[in-house]
């Protein structure tokens, strides 16, 4: 009788096994398998280098540089294309298990070890279920939908400078950086802004009340949120780099070792807020709000049409967190301060690279979950006082000190290095110790109450309105 | 060669005329191919004046995508869908202006229309009306003549004096290599601060002033709301 791993006492799975439960939980079989799979890879690449390897470097030397670049762009774009896909499926298993520990739960941990198999059973399910197309949809905008959703979220990565340029040993460079636009962080932006219209689609198109108020607060609360992304971004413009492309903001960065994150600390939380919000994620799922609205936008999708969305909700955090560890966490570079790996651009540092970066990544998604599953739901006023009258604020008079001190001279010089940069980095961390206890200030004088709606209607303008001898004033 | 140009002119007036909402099924579809052929014969026309093949091929798609979407959002009787065709042709415009090296244009004008704008029409429109149904009001064009009238004259103007030849030298391209250099948003920022900052400035003092009427009017209704109940 094969060992059961978290196996609950009594439970009918255990009393009948199916033939598939033996063969899944045999811990004999489980690390046969893991070891195949540990052992597989590395001998057939060695392999294949040592048939193939002689060759191909040949080919390489021969080729034109542009056309190697170009086939070099090919294959960076589907291995992010693999790299995210299959990391959705481990991070749905991420999140349950981690939700499941944050519950006291035990997560799922019935499909094989320590339920390692459940995205292969989740990917099997959402193929496998029927596809209810309701019949008072708008039919070509429900399909069309959840391909907007997913297209948007996949066609950023491209402009992400994943690990540098690479120096080939016979001379040229490759960049694993797709697309090297001019637009650089504009483009993020653009795309991002039009991220709301699969959710907003897909609410109107499925004719039903639930789903559209879920796409109408979703559209509501993109719009809202995307302003102080965009005025972190020009922060960052102002300050440190004076361009718009990824990889020179990522290289100044490297340079000095002086991460923009250690520079503007509020900023980072501001734009990390943001991004949970443009990725309604909890605290800000408001869209798909399960006790008020059922399953928010996406109540009438099934199967692989609700299997997009929930890709892109997954995509949307990959590329948020891939933007944000360009722009404030120092990109490929492993540890602050120290530039390990600046100006090394060996094909070996390139890997290592592509490793950190993400690695960053994950732990940055790790950072949503543990957010996710801590921090309770927004109501949607609250939601939207949050950016209006809390982060946009703060965002501008951001914006506003930056500036004065760029005009006084105090700016990051990229070629000064890490200690020459002690100025610049004692200012900026002077500057926003200020602005926080501003802020804290500003909270404890203005006690706004928990709930209710009284703190929006302004009193002082109503009262004198009402016919004296009423009574009260009642805030209906 | 204009008199070309204004003879398909004409006839995509013509097919404009039958295309908008209110002429019937089969006259719209007629209406939409002689549109669709007015697409194609200006695109084919347009082509031998670009440089290499990618650009070419790049072009006419845009182009194509982007006229099919201008011409589905005043012939398409939902309002949902020309909300969506004016999405489609402003994606299709930030290509086409990519294309011409105007890659900070191209970027401004999808997060403020695409991003921005259309989205709050398509918050419109959607609470307005719900359901596959064509409303009884959207059913037909409310001036398709005069509205075909006008769109042919400016159509004619524009085209007459891109041909008459001082456009071609007003719009002559900058040189690659500058443009390589100095990166396509540069340039924009120093013209926006030095040369055209009166008018930057003017902008904001308008979009200052629309905030603060925006805030009065929602100041106002708040307490309207309160008298009434």
């Amino acid at each position: 009788m094969p060992t059961r791993w978290g196996a609950l006492p009594n439970s009918g799975i255990d009393k009948n096994p199916t033939p598939v439960d033996r063969i899944i939980r045999d811990p004999k079989i489980v690390a046969a398998v893991a070891l195949v799979m540990l052992v597989l890879p590395p001998i057939g690449l060695t392999a294949a280098w040592l048939a193939f390897g002689q060759p191909l470097l040949d080919l390489m030397k021969a080729t034109d540089p542009a056309i190697l670049q170009f086939v070099f762009s090919l294959i960076m774009m589907g291995l992010v294309l693999f790299i995210v896909i299959h990391l959705c499926a481990a991070l749905i298993l991420a999140e349950r298990k981690i939700s499941a520990f944050i519950q006291d739960r035990q997560g799922p941990n019935r499909v094989g070890f320590f339920g390692l198999l459940q995205p292969i059973a989740d990917g099997i399910k959402f193929m496998l279920k029927e596809d209810v197309t309701p019949a008072r949809v708008d039919k070509p905008i429900f399909i069309l939908a959840p391909c907007i959703a997913f297209v948007v979220a996949m066609i950023s990565f491209p402009v992400i400078p994943w690990a540098g340029t690479v120096e080939l040993p016979w001379g040229g460079t490759l960049t694993t950086q797709v697309a090297s636009l001019d637009i650089g962080v504009l483009y993020i932006l653009a795309i991002n802004g039009l991220g709301v219209y699969g959710v907003v689609l897909a609410g109107w198109a499925s004719n039903n009340k639930y789903a559209h108020y879920g796409g109408m607060r979703a559209a509501a609360q993109m719009l809202s949120y995307e302003i102080p992304i965009g005025l972190g971004v020009l922060v960052l413009l102002l300050v440190s780099s004076g361009t718009l492309r990824l990889e020179v903001i990522q290289d100044q960065q490297t340079a000095t070792g002086l991460w923009n994150v250690f520079l503007h600390p509020i900023m980072f939380l501001l734009v990390l807020t943001a991004n949970y919000a443009e990725t309604n994620r909890a605290p800000f799922d408001l869209a798909e709000c399960e006790q008020e609205l059922i399953a928010g936008f996406h109540t009438e999708y099934s199967s692989m049409k609700f299997a997009l969305f929930f890709l892109a909700e997954y995509a949307h955090m990959i590329i948020g967190s891939a933007v944000l560890v360009t722009l404030f966490l120092g990109g490929w570079e492993p540890l602050p301060g120290v530039s390990l790996l600046h100006g090394n651009n060996t094909w070996w540092a390139a890997l290592i690279k592509f490793h950190i970066f993400w690695g960053k990544i994950i732990g940055l998604i790790g950072l949503y979950m543990l957010v996710r599953w801590t921090v309770p739901r927004f109501r949607f006023d609250q939601l939207m006082k949050l950016a209006w009258k809390g982060m946009i604020p703060i965002a501008m008079a951001l914006v506003v000190i930056e500036g004065v001190l760029v005009a006084v001279g105090i700016k990051v010089d990229p070629t000064a290095g890490f200690v020459g940069n002690f100025g610049v980095l004692a200012v900026h961390l002077l500057v926003n110790a200020v602005l926080l206890g501003f802020i804290l200030w500003q909270l404890s004088r203005t006690k706004a109450p928990v709930t209710g709606r009284q703190d929006n209607l302004p009193e002082i303008e109503v009262v004198p309105s009402r016919p004296a001898g009423q009574g009260g004033v009642s805030h209906a | 060669m204009p008199v070309v140009y204004l003879i398909l002119i004409t006839f995509g007036a013509a097919g404009l005329f039958l295309a908008l909402p209110g002429r019937g099924q089969a006259f719209g579809r007629i209406g939409l191919l002689m549109l669709l052929g007015l697409v194609a014969a200006s695109i084919a026309m347009l082509l031998p004046q670009l440089g290499g093949l990618g650009d070419r091929v790049a072009f006419a798609l845009l182009a194509g995508i982007g006229l099919f979407g201008a011409i589905r959002v005043i012939t398409h009787p939902r309002p949902v869908y020309s909300a969506l065709f004016f999405i489609v042709l402003v994606v299709a415009m930030g290509g086409l202006l990519v294309l011409m090296n105007a890659g900070f244009v191209a970027s401004a004008l999808l997060i403020i229309y695409a991003g921005a704008i259309l989205v709050t029409y398509l918050f419109v429109i959607m609470l307005a009306q719900q359901g596959t149904e064509t409303a009884p009001y959207d059913a037909s064009a409310r001036e398709p003549l005069w509205g075909v009238l006008a769109g042919f004259l400016v159509l004619g103007t524009l085209t007459g004096h891109v041909l008459s030849g001082d456009a071609a030298n007003e719009l002559a391209a900058p040189a690659a290599g500058v443009l390589g250099t100095v990166g396509d948003v540069r340039p924009v920022g120093e013209l926006l601060l030095t040369e055209y900052v009166v008018g930057v400035q003017l902008a904001g003092v308008l979009l200052l002033a629309a905030m603060v009427g925006a805030v009065a009017i929602a100041k106002r209704q708040a307490a309207l709301q309160e008298e009434a109940g």
